[in-house]
């Protein structure tokens, strides 16, 4: 008996013993681990380790173009080729330039915005499954990483725009005071990327096949959100046109066309649909992954 | 009036004369611990499946359910450095990344003081980035604010004594070198509790010095510490208290000697089996 002492005790001092292990616990003030933490106590967890967030960003941004010779000089050549590569395709074999005046500049602004969201929306989405390193082994509030995952993506994005802003003139579009919203279409876009990466997150730590979705998604977004057309010159102004031209993917470039470009109008609706969209689905993503802070991390 | 001398109170072993010792510092109640795992499944002895449906199974829909921690439940004390033993795949590991917070419980709760950090040799680390990056990074993770990181930086890369390495990725690094990273990284923060798992066995000598020193300190200032490890001189050397984990099921709790006796002698009988 007495070679194998069971843990009838449980390691308890003498005067714990008769007490359970909770009451022993409330007694010293001690507090549970994991569980999903109140509303109010999880923002203010987030906001406590934002720099931890800012400094994963910036690395990992800063890791993506690391393993070659070029390095950091990719986030240039990146967009530029990948500019390149769609003036070719769409400026002169497929010619999809009705009801456009200057299309190098509306065929730019889509594909660089249009890479953003994409690339926002399929690293969002394994934010949390693709980093079980962290997520195994340290305690943090989780929607630290599919924010964090977006805003790598936005400083990733930052020389891209800075190359659009240049390649701009040279297509023809004259400097304008618009061009100082641009930041604010960026803002929005991203606190919306944000909010799909934290629903789409979740999603694939409940059923990690959408994962293998979401490309086919993306490809299929990408002839829905006029990257390389007019939507309004090809699907018309019905019903169909304007549910295109209000969703989400649509809003953002055209936005930002707004910003850039003379022919694209501005108007006060694409705003406040550009608002409504990122405030609605931040709002809905967090709460929706928030629920199950206490799921993620067991596979 | 007349009792001048104090009773003899109980010794209690290899206890440091702190003024906290004795308060609970971590309650570990009735907690079971399931994950799934993706990739591979169990084949079950009941299926009556030809070998071809067998192989199917293990491509589509193989997703499987380990249970690796059946109802433990223990509570530790401020000043104990308990050791955790068993036979691989017993689930000390995956106790201690739920004490640490970073898998959830399926059933019971664990409750502690303060913060517990986990340092495991498959650590937390991101491989692709500068040593010097993942010092920040991992140390902002453990809840630094970014001037005390500032202040810790220094140290931290002296303690792991990487050198010029500090600048490169850290998949250049040698095991070795990664090890005494990450266990610089997180002793850094000086944890309540500090968990490590097998990290002693990596490293040289003089850095096992110096790590087992750290970890005294840390024990005197703090607390807790938890340990796995496969090697029964450093759980006998460090911890006053063993837990022996059997399959995910507690089978002793108590002295260090007494406990691994009763280990060793069914790993003897176990290499006897085998030897036969």
């Amino acid at each position: 008996m007495s070679a194998e002492p069971v843990a009838d005790q449980q390691g308890r001092l003498p005067e714990e013993v008769g007490h359970s292990l909770k009451e022993i616990a409330e007694r010293h003030g001690l507090r549970q681990v994991g569980g999903r933490p109140r509303l109010g106590a999880y923002l203010k967890g987030l906001l406590e380790r934002r720099h931890f967030a800012l400094v994963l960003a910036r690395s990992q941004a800063y890791s993506q173009n690391q393993g070659s010779y070029l390095g950091q000089a990719w986030n240039i050549l990146n967009p530029l080729i990948n500019a390149a590569v769609y003036l070719t395709i769409f400026g002169y074999v497929l010619k999809t330039d009705r009801g456009v005046e200057n299309y190098i500049a509306y065929l730019l602004v889509g594909v660089f915005f249009f890479q953003f969201v994409t690339r926002a929306i399929t690293l969002g989405s394994k934010a949390v499954v693709g980093n079980t390193g962290l997520v195994n082994s340290l305690q943090f509030p989780r929607a630290l990483l599919p924010i964090s995952t977006v805003l790598t993506e936005l400083i990733a994005f930052l020389p891209a725009i800075v190359v659009l802003l240049v390649l701009m003139p040279i297509s023809g579009e004259p400097l304008r005071w618009w061009w100082l919203a641009l930041p604010g279409a960026v803002a929005l876009m991203h606190l919306w990327g944000t909010g799909m990466a934290f629903l789409l997150a979740r999603l694939v730590v409940e059923v990690r096949d959408v994962a293998n979705l979401i490309p086919f998604a993306m490809r299929a977004l990408m002839y829905f959100s006029g990257v390389f057309f007019s939507i309004t010159s090809y699907a018309g102004s019905g019903l169909l046109g304007t549910v295109l031209e209000y969703q989400p993917v649509a809003v953002y470039l055209q936005l930002a066309r707004t910003c850039l470009m003379v022919e694209a109008e501005p108007s006060a609706s694409l705003w406040i649909a550009a608002a409504a969209w990122a405030f609605g689905t931040l709002l809905v993503g967090f709460l929706f992954f928030w629920r199950a802070e206490a799921k993620y991390g067991r596979g | 009036m007349a009792d001048a001398t104090p009773t003899p109170v109980p010794a209690t072993p290899a206890a440091p004369a702190t003024p906290d010792r004795g308060r609970p510092v971590l309650v570990v109640d009735d907690v079971h611990l399931k994950y799934k795992t993706y990739g591979g499944k169990r084949r079950t002895r009941s299926s009556r499946l030809p070998g071809w449906a067998q192989g199917f199974t293990q491509g589509v829909g193989a997703v499987d359910m380990v249970h690796a921690v059946k109802g433990v439940s223990f509570v530790a004390h401020h000043g104990e450095s308990i050791g955790l033993i068993g036979h691989n795949g017993s689930g000390k590991s995956t106790l201690l990344r739920a004490v640490a917070g970073a898998m959830p419980v399926s059933s019971g709760a664990i409750y502690t003081d303060g913060v517990a950090s986990l340092l495991g040799v498959s650590g937390a680390l991101i491989k692709n980035l500068s040593g010097e990056r993942n010092i920040i990074l991992g140390c902002l993770a453990l809840g630094l604010k970014p001037d005390e990181v500032a202040q810790h930086y220094d140290e931290v890369v002296e303690f792991a004594d990487i050198g010029e390495f500090v600048r490169l990725p850290m998949e250049a690094y040698s095991s070795g070198m990664g090890a005494r990273l990450r266990f610089a990284i997180s002793t850094a923060a000086s944890p309540d509790i500090l968990m490590i798992d097998e990290a002693l066995a990596t490293g040289d000598a003089s850095f096992k010095a110096r790590s087992q020193r750290r970890i005294d300190e840390i024990r005197e200032r703090a607390g807790t510490v938890l340990l796995v490890s496969h090697s029964m001189g450093t759980i006998k050397e460090t911890c006053d208290r063993v837990l022996w984990l059997d399959s995910g099921v507690l089978r002793a709790d108590g002295d260090p000697d007494e406990v691994i006796e009763a280990y060793m002698e069914t790993q003897r009988k176990k290499v006897e089996a085998a030897k036969k």
